[in-house]
């Protein structure tokens, strides 16, 4: 047999997270980071969802038992989380910062070819003294122009979350598609609260999306759960 | 949310228009259009009513105003006339006893009536949005329900005993619903009961006892408000989900219940020849006001970024129904009251900015700002990553779920996924094996993996490095312990702290487990990103899927004259392997071994076969090698 290759392989997941980090990097963003077994307070309370409202069900939610007497855990449903915390961290001593998080997510689902359990987020974060819808279509439109091609469109819908508003839905083109990407819009005044600044001063632009959609197109993994089974016929072809 | 356009169109006495036109627009500022069906001569829109919108949208006159917002057509004016009440029909008695659940409660007898079929526009009307005709009171309840979103209930009055009572549950209390089934009731839910017990879960489902029959001549209408948390809690414990439960879960204007009784009131009139209607009990303590908003056009225009002068602002609010007052430079604006959603300013940005269109936003960089210091764990996992890779290692993102754990999942989908991990290792020591099976496949004589991730002990969640190493076959002077110890060297040397952890060995390999969150603690916090390699990826690396069935290896040696030339006998054998083996073909011919012995030289290839349709037989794949054998001997070659 031939000598083998020397080199490994990082896994796509990675890759691309690295990428997207990189460019938003010099967009002048940094990386934050936050737990997966996360509180009811940081996963849903701190971001506009409050209990028994209509907008929980938009996430299937893994509950984690805990020793009784503590508040109950989930595994977080998004990187959204990591928002509230990176701001109750500079809460004291609050300064403008553009942060991404990347990061491993969980929805209580069943699986198939392209919904898994477990999946990757990628959020951003903008926090200033004055923040607009433009900056947002300025930051992101940069971004997948970077990340798709120079041809790329990137289009605004009205939409939908609670830790936003307005809240918009963006499509971009790909390969002469619309094709939805990722959910975005004007930190919600009551995030901004919860998480311990003043929203009369701070305001912010938030964006998630997840990452498995995006490894599966570009590189034509036809079933999500190849990515986390461990097998290197996947990644070693990367 | 399905709506008729012909339904929607009776809010219009301008032509709205066409479906297509009229979903995109949708599409665009308001719904997320589902899907647009034609039936017969009218056209369905599924539209996604988010739960911001759900207040007012989950009904045709909501998505009227919307449409009218969108296509600049006015609403036509509605009539609000009162229906005649006949003083003979005797008035309900309603005694609510939890007005905080209840804020309304609006009840009217109807004696007269005749249980039948429905007209034809009704019934359309109805099935056009999926709804099944069921009786004449019925569907002009659901029909009021779907068209201005409150959702009402009628008993046989007859079988009511005594007042109305909007009530919490006692203990112990059943109730028998409409389909038969019986549900035990809380202490918390709320009921609407008469003296002999519960009528119907509030704004939930009816009972079966005072159910409106063919033979009902009397029945008395509901009209309420329930309180959003309540109706949640119940409906979700009892698993009653419903169009009704929908609307009151995600909170309804009171206004709208005494609109939606005079409405349906005049419908039954009409439907029931004869039919006469009692005045109204309308349990309504504290009437909801309009409330004000003051905006400033210039922070909503900042915001919405859109460039808009006041004027436009104003008019959009105006186009959605908002009184707006100009005062001094701000505007104080006041939303219909089913508009729940407009609380804040940002909100009414949000109204602006989606009318107007955000197609329409220009792009603007943000300001330079001091950059923030980069998450510790993310750099120097990534740096460690580096290091790996560079040593032949590949990296897995392994399942967090387990069938065992410190901290289990409460209500798991899979008894092997009721737990979170509480080490990297047992999952990778799985991958080993299966890749290890593969080694041929894969053209590695040793699986080298790795994974940093989060774990999940019982003193709580850390960050986990784990590696995985396993021979497929011996190797002089190489063990799998020998590459691990070179791994750890390479990632001390990559970080600058000693990396130690404690092999273990398994019959699948060897791994090793290190507690990250230490190592990081001891390193320094970094102001970029630089120092991590990236490794990009082509961006036209297309992924090839790889068959499921098992595989087998062939190999074949021959002897060749001397001076035959390897590339030549190279290209030869793929040739020949391709015309033997077609598409079972999925690796080689590749050469591994030459040597020289008595003037000849001896060529040894390994071929893998495959199939993607079924495992392959041995017979299969020696019929190939037959052929191959074939082609080698048809040069003059010895196959050894």
């Amino acid at each position: 047999m031939k000598e083998e290759s020397p080199k490994g392989h990082l896994h796509p997941v990675t890759s691309v997270i690295r990428e997207i980090c990189l460019i938003f990097d010099r967009m002048g963003f940094s990386v934050a980071t936050g737990p997966e077994l996360e509180d009811e307070f940081h996963n849903f309370d701190a971001l506009n969802v409050p209990p028994d409202h209509p907008a929980r069900d938009m996430q299937d939610t893994f509950w984690v038992k805990t020793k009784a007497g503590e508040p109950r855990k989930v595994l977080r449903t998004h990187t959204s989380s990591v928002q509230i915390r990176y701001m109750e961290s500079i809460a004291k001593n609050p300064k403008p910062f553009k942060i991404i998080i990347p990061g491993k997510v969980f929805r209580n689902e069943a699986t198939d070819t392209t919904h898994e359990a477990q999946f990757y987020q990628l959020e951003g974060l903008y926090v200033n003294r004055s923040v607009s819808m433009a900056e947002l279509k300025g930051t992101l439109e940069r971004f997948f122009k970077e990340f798709l091609g120079p041809e790329t469109k990137v289009r605004f819908r009205s939409s939908y979350f609670g830790f936003v508003e307005p809240g918009i839905e963006v499509d971009v083109t790909w390969k002469g598609k619309w094709l939805e990407m990722l959910g975005a819009g004007l930190v919600h005044p009551e995030v901004i609260r919860a998480a311990g600044l003043d929203p009369k001063i701070w305001k912010g632009f938030a964006f998630g999306m997840g990452l498995d959609r995006l490894v599966m197109l570009r590189y034509g993994v036809d079933d999500i759960r190849h990515l986390y089974s461990g097998d290197l016929r996947l990644i070693n072809q990367f | 949310m399905k709506v008729s356009y012909n339904w929607l169109q009776t809010y219009f006495d301008k032509k709205l228009p066409s479906p297509e036109k009229l979903g995109e627009l949708l599409n665009e500022h308001a719904f997320e259009l589902e899907g647009l069906e034609k039936t017969g001569n009218d056209a369905v829109l599924d539209l996604k009513v988010l739960p911001d919108r759900a207040h007012y949208a989950l009904s045709h006159k909501g998505v009227a105003s919307e449409a009218a917002a969108v296509t600049g057509l006015s609403l036509k004016p509605r009539s609000l006339a009162s229906v005649p009440v006949d003083a003979s029909v005797e008035n309900v008695e309603v005694r609510v006893e939890d007005q905080k659940l209840c804020p309304r409660y609006v009840a009217r007898r109807i004696d007269g009536v005749h249980v039948g079929d429905s007209p034809k526009w009704l019934k359309e009307g109805l099935e056009a949005i999926g709804q099944r005709s069921i009786n004449s009171i019925v569907d002009a309840l659901n029909f009021v329900m779907f068209d201005i979103g409150q959702p009402l209930h009628a008993f046989d009055a007859e079988k009511i005993k005594g007042a109305i009572a909007v009530r919490k549950a006692k203990k112990g209390e059943k109730i028998t619903l409409l389909d038969g089934r019986e549900v035990e009731l809380l202490e918390s839910d709320l009921l609407i009961a008469d003296d002999e017990g519960p009528l119907v879960i509030a704004g939930v489902k009816g009972g079966k006892r005072a159910e409106v029959t063919s033979s009902t001549r009397s029945i008395i209408i509901e009209s309420a408000n329930f309180n959003p948390t309540a109706v949640r809690r119940t409906s979700t414990r009892a698993n009653l989900r419903n169009d009704s439960s929908k609307r009151f879960e995600n909170e309804i204007t009171p206004s709208l219940a005494g609109e939606a009784m005079e409405q349906v009131t005049a419908l039954i009139l009409g439907l029931s020849k004869g039919a006469k209607a009692g005045a109204v009990t309308d349990s309504y303590p504290h009437p909801v006001k309009s409330w004000t908003v003051e905006i400033d056009p210039t922070y909503i225009d900042a915001v919405a970024g859109l460039s808009l002068t006041p004027k436009e602002i104003k008019s959009i609010l105006t186009s959605l129904s908002c009184r707006v007052e100009e005062k001094g430079g701000a505007f104080l604006v006041t939303p219909p009251l089913e508009r729940l959603d407009l609380r804040i300013p940002e909100d009414f940005a949000d109204e602006v900015g989606r009318l107007h269109g955000y197609d329409r936003l220009q792009s603007v960089e943000t300001p330079t700002i001091v950059h923030v210091p980069e998450d510790r764990t993310f750099y120097w996992s990534e740096k460690a990553k580096d290091a790996l890779v560079r040593l032949g290692f590949s990296e897995t993102l392994l399942y967090t779920l387990v069938p065992k754990g410190a901290f289990e999942i409460s209500y798991p989908l899979a008894s092997d996924k009721s737990a979170l991990r509480e080490r990297i290792s047992p999952k990778l020591i799985e991958s080993l094996a299966m890749n290890i099976r593969n080694a041929d496949l894969l053209g590695l004589e040793t699986i080298k993996i790795f994974e940093i991730g989060r774990i999940f002990p019982k003193t709580g969640e850390k960050t986990s490095l784990a590696l995985g190493v396993a021979l497929a076959r011996k190797k002089k002077g190489v063990t799998a312990e020998s590459c691990m110890k070179e791994a750890l060297t390479a990632l001390a040397s990559a970080l600058g702290v000693t990396v130690d952890g404690k092999i273990e060995t398994t019959p699948h390999g060897s791994v090793v487990e290190i507690d990250f969150d230490a190592i990081i603690a001891k390193l320094p916090e970094k102001q970029s990103l630089e120092g991590i390699t990236l490794v990009p990826l082509a961006k036209d690396l297309r992924y090839k899927p790889f068959s499921p069935y098992p595989y087998i290896v062939r190999d074949i040696a021959f002897f060749t004259p001397s001076g035959t030339n390897a590339a030549e006998v190279t290209s030869f054998m793929k040739e020949a392997a391709h015309t033997s083996a077609g598409s079972l073909l999925i690796k080689g011919p590749s050469l591994f071994d030459t040597f020289e012995k008595d003037g000849k030289v001896s060529y040894a290839f390994r071929m893998i076969f495959q199939s993607f349709e079924r495992t392959l037989s041995d017979d299969e794949a020696n019929s190939v090698m037959e052929s191959v054998y074939g082609a080698v001997k048809s040069k003059g070659w010895h196959v050894r």
